[in-house]
């Protein structure tokens, strides 16, 4: 078990994950994008997200405060903005 | 035995977080290389006074006519050829810069020297930010070359809330050797 986070448009929650660190980032894109359409995303519901939303996000694979898996989808940061 | 945090990138983040550790206890270095644009007032802690000087050196004279705090300025690119020497005797190092080569070479001579380096980074439309210790940080490069930033100023506030956190991460550092991670989204700060 994994808690996926999921950052898209400035908006960000938690969704608890059946699988954990193992799963591929190919189906941590694919589930997240199944969730938000659902609406099974507290605060993050996007009925007609597109297939290819989170293609060019990152995933991180972190160990929470507690030791939990915690995977981390969310949207490049390339800038300190100089 | 007093910090010294040497920062390197003193743009929207960078010059943010510096003007909000004004009173921390610790002795501040400015790495930049860059010049103070008129279009840089709209995102970044400078006023007009400052236009045409170096980036560094303008947030020095900033902290002191302002508030009467010291800093050093060094009006230099970081690279891998000086990383050493700008980072020599420090005690913390903070990465504000705005590209992956540059991030790279700091948190290269950073690890060498034995550093503890903290980063701070922006997304491209301004709707998320890291503050992130070097132990798990992995820079991102932009999807395209030369990216549009946030240098426009509508991302002010963001910038706002996530050089205040690098500030706070900074503080906690500094007050008792703390290092926290945050991740900040227009949903709130969260540590992570």
């Amino acid at each position: 078990m994994a808690i996926l986070n999921i950052t898209y448009q400035g908006q960000s929650a938690d969704y608890e994950l059946e699988l954990d660190f193992a799963a591929s980032d190919e189906d941590i894109r694919r589930i997240a994008v199944e969730v938000v359409r659902s609406g099974g995303v507290r605060g993050l519901h996007v009925a007609q997200l597109a297939p290819n939303a989170f293609d060019h996000f990152v995933i991180d694979r972190l160990r929470g405060t507690e030791g939990e898996q915690r995977i981390y989808l969310r949207p490049k940061v390339p800038f300190g903005a100089a | 035995m007093t910090a010294r945090i040497v920062v390197c990138g003193v743009g929207a983040l960078g010059s943010t977080a510096v003007q909000l550790l004004r009173n921390v206890d610790a002795e501040l270095r400015l790495v930049d290389f860059d010049r103070v644009e008129s279009k840089n007032l709209a995102a970044q802690w400078f006023v007009k006074q400052s236009v045409g000087k170096n980036k560094a050196e303008a947030v020095r004279l900033q902290l002191s006519n302002f508030y009467g705090a010291k800093a050093e300025a060094m009006g230099v690119r970081l690279a891998a050829t000086n990383a050493a020497q700008l980072l020599a005797g420090c005690t913390l190092a903070v990465d504000c810069f705005d590209n992956a080569d540059s991030r790279l070479a700091l948190a290269a001579a950073a690890r060498a020297a034995g550093i503890p380096l903290v980063h701070a980074a922006l997304a491209g439309d301004g709707t998320f930010g890291l503050v992130r210790w070097d132990e798990r940080f992995v820079p991102d490069r932009e999807d395209v070359a030369g990216q549009a930033t946030c240098e426009g100023g509508e991302h002010l506030p963001m910038i706002g809330l996530v050089g205040a956190t690098l500030a706070r991460a900074i503080q906690d550092f500094v007050r008792a050797g703390e290092r926290r991670d945050y991740m900040i989204s227009l949903s709130g700060v969260a540590r992570t």
